[in-house]
């Protein structure tokens, strides 16, 4: 039992090389030594974690193997096509294709409208929602909901705002007299303003989502911190400026990056509002893949996002390594 | 210190002490987010509940409400598809929490408790896992689901078991939604662990229990809000996933929610009432979860996962 106290410098033990026994030599040695309850617990952890290891490793590191595998081959799945090694010549393929920068251009015009917007409206409504008052607990319940529902719901229900003569959008604009009476433009013509009125939609649904992770930040401000700039003369931007964006700035970095791998990602609610495979990578993707059947092509393209993803986790990890090191 | 009795004008505009917003700002700010929450969804209800002809004449709030839509969506022609995408997606989603949590729990208290060799490359790669998106590992998966998965000895030929294939099968789906929700799980999971201290885990030592014991007469009681967080957010990410559930079923044998309403789109097009009824159905168990088991959602999100 003693050694389940003896909470060892995981740093050393790596240096000390693991598995092997080291001579005790003294008494600042002795947590080094590998006693048969350290090498029990290891082995008992390896049992534990075998179910879950071997279903990811089965269902999810392979099939990314694999992925990376046959983005090198020429691989149709439904023209009876031979599968032959190509090399690079998917990838080089796939730049050549103005399909493919228009898909990325989308994305990346939708990612930072959305993270944006969110930011921006998620900041706020977390400062509101902060601070203490009455009925405080129904509005943080409340905001819960437009997060809650189906993706594709809530495109079907934005799809139905923008509806031309008969939508939400457009009667209200007629109520308020901000459209002439006999003018019923139609919303979602152009690839541009459909992207833009989708991530409309998105930001309804994932600005709560931002909301209840500024929120927890925020709770960590303390407030002596606000009572002390008053004595000094801050108003309400100054507060903001020098204190809550500072001290946020962890939470903001974190929930940054996770809503703009989020934002990449878009494929559900797009499929809602139209067919038109470049309005983002991963429809474009998904097209060639089961719609074509392209699987070597699609597995390149599929590759190529993971790649980009990847170095952006890897900036997260950093973030997060860069936070807990700071508490 | 002397309260100056302040002034209408000035306690409606500054801010108390402690707070940042003047209570005018604050009560403008609140009516706007109200607003901006539940105004879209306010109008989803109200259509839902309009008769089809209101609908095409522009009226915003109907003048006679029914739920005719309702009736229709469960007794007309879309009845049952709609029906049995429901119960495709029930069944998906509970065996997928199920097998997660069963599955993720013990892994979980291995990365929390115990101090094993590559523990900071295992925390990594789940983490990596989590943010991985769908698409990376779809068309690789989508051939697994058609040949069946097989079960082997690792670098030589030989298989032992393979399964039939799995397209359009609640099966096929719950193994792709666990391959996502297990990162996911054991991290939240293992985030959880880690609060509950030393001392009660020695308690279960002491009283002649082994880690196992402890496990399951300490830890996961203990713990129960957190697995319970991370069960409502498996349940609620199977429940609305789209991308695999549109490439791997075929059939009303497996469709779920998500597939059907994405296929009213094209179909009722202009059934408005059918439709939004649609929407309202299957939003309603993740709605409902999400208000009565608010507290766990947002622990959940402000758990923060694994520290070093």
């Amino acid at each position: 039992m003693k050694q389940s106290r003896r909470v060892p410098n995981f740093k050393r033990i790596r240096m000390g090389g693991g598995k092997m026994a080291k001579p005790a030599s003294g008494a600042a040695r002795k947590v080094l030594r590998l006693s048969p309850g350290r090498r029990k617990d290891w082995m008992l952890a390896a049992l534990l974690l075998l179910p879950t290891v071997y279903i990811l490793a089965r269902t999810f590191v392979y099939p990314i193997f694999q992925s990376l595998v046959w983005s090198f081959y020429k691989y149709n799945l439904m023209d009876g096509s031979v599968v032959a090694f190509i090399g690079l010549r998917n990838y080089a393929g796939i730049f050549r294709l103005p399909d493919f920068w228009a898909a990325m251009g989308s994305t990346a015009y939708f990612t930072v409208f959305t993270v944006g917007a969110e930011l921006s409206l998620g900041f706020f409504s977390a400062l509101l929602l902060n601070q203490a008052f009455r009925g405080q607990l129904l509005f943080r319940g409340m905001i819960i909901i437009p997060w809650a529902m189906l993706t594709l719901v809530n495109g079907l229900m934005w799809n139905w705002i923008y509806q031309p003569g008969y939508g939400a959008l457009t009667i209200l604009l007629h109520q308020l007299g901000l459209l002439g009476a006999d003018s019923n433009p139609v919303w979602l013509t152009s690839p541009f303003r459909i992207v833009t009125f989708a991530a409309i939609a998105d930001i309804w649904k994932m600005t709560p989502y931002m909301t209840l992770l500024l929120l927890a930040g925020l709770q960590s401000i303390s407030s002596s911190l606000y009572e002390a700039s008053v004595i000094d003369g801050a108003g309400f931007w100054q507060k903001i400026r020098h204190i809550t964006i500072p001290q946020l700035m962890p939470a903001i970095l974190v929930a940054v990056v996770l809503r703009i791998l989020g934002a990449f990602r878009v494929y559900d609610i797009l499929t809602v509002f139209t067919n038109n495979p470049t309005s983002s990578v991963s429809f474009l993707t998904y097209n060639y893949a089961f719609r074509y059947f392209y699987l070597g092509r699609a597995s390149a393209m599929a590759w190529i996002s993971t790649l980009f993803i990847l170095a952006l986790i890897v900036m997260y990890f950093r973030l997060l390594k860069k936070n807990a090191e700071q508490v | 210190m002397t309260r100056h009795k302040a002034s209408l004008r000035s306690r409606w505009f500054t801010a108390a002490g402690r707070d940042l917003i003047p209570p005018f700002y604050l009560w403008i700010g609140l009516v706007l987010l109200t607003l901006f929450t539940l105004a879209p969804f306010a109008y989803l209800l109200l259509t839902s509940i309009s008769p089809p002809i209101e609908l095409l004449s522009g009226r915003l709030i109907p003048r006679s409400p029914t739920l005719g839509n309702y009736v229709r969506l469960f007794t007309g022609a879309a009845a049952s598809s709609f029906v049995s995408a429901i119960r495709n997606s029930v069944s998906t989603a509970l065996w997928t929490t199920l097998l997660t949590i069963a599955v993720g729990v013990f892994a979980a208290y291995a990365v929390a408790k115990i101090r094993f060799p590559f523990r900071n490359t295992a925390l990594f790669a789940i983490l990596a896992m989590q943010l991985l998106p769908s698409i990376s590992i779809i068309v690789p998966m989508y051939i697994m689901m058609r040949e069946g998965i097989s079960f082997g000895i690792p670098f030589t030929g030989v298989e032992l078991f393979r399964t039939p294939p799995l397209l359009d099968s609640t099966a096929g789906l719950v193994v792709a939604y666990t391959t996502f929700s297990l990162p996911f799980a054991v991290w939240l999971m293992a985030g959880y662990f880690q609060t509950i201290s030393r001392e009660l885990e020695d308690a279960a030592y002491v009283d002649g229990n082994g880690r196992l014991g402890a496990l399951f007469r300490v830890v996961i009681p203990l713990s129960m809000p957190g697995i319970a967080a991370t069960a409502i957010f498996t349940l609620l990410n199977a429940w609305d996933e789209f991308m695999f559930a549109s490439a791997f079923t075929q059939t009303e044998h497996s469709k779920t929610l998500t597939v059907a309403i994405r296929e009213f789109i094209g179909r009722y097009s202009i059934d408005w009432g059918l439709m939004t009824a649609g929407g309202i159905v299957s939003s309603l168990p993740p709605v409902i979860i999400s208000l009565f088991l608010y507290r766990y959602i947002v622990g959940g999100l402000s758990a923060g996962g694994v520290k070093e």
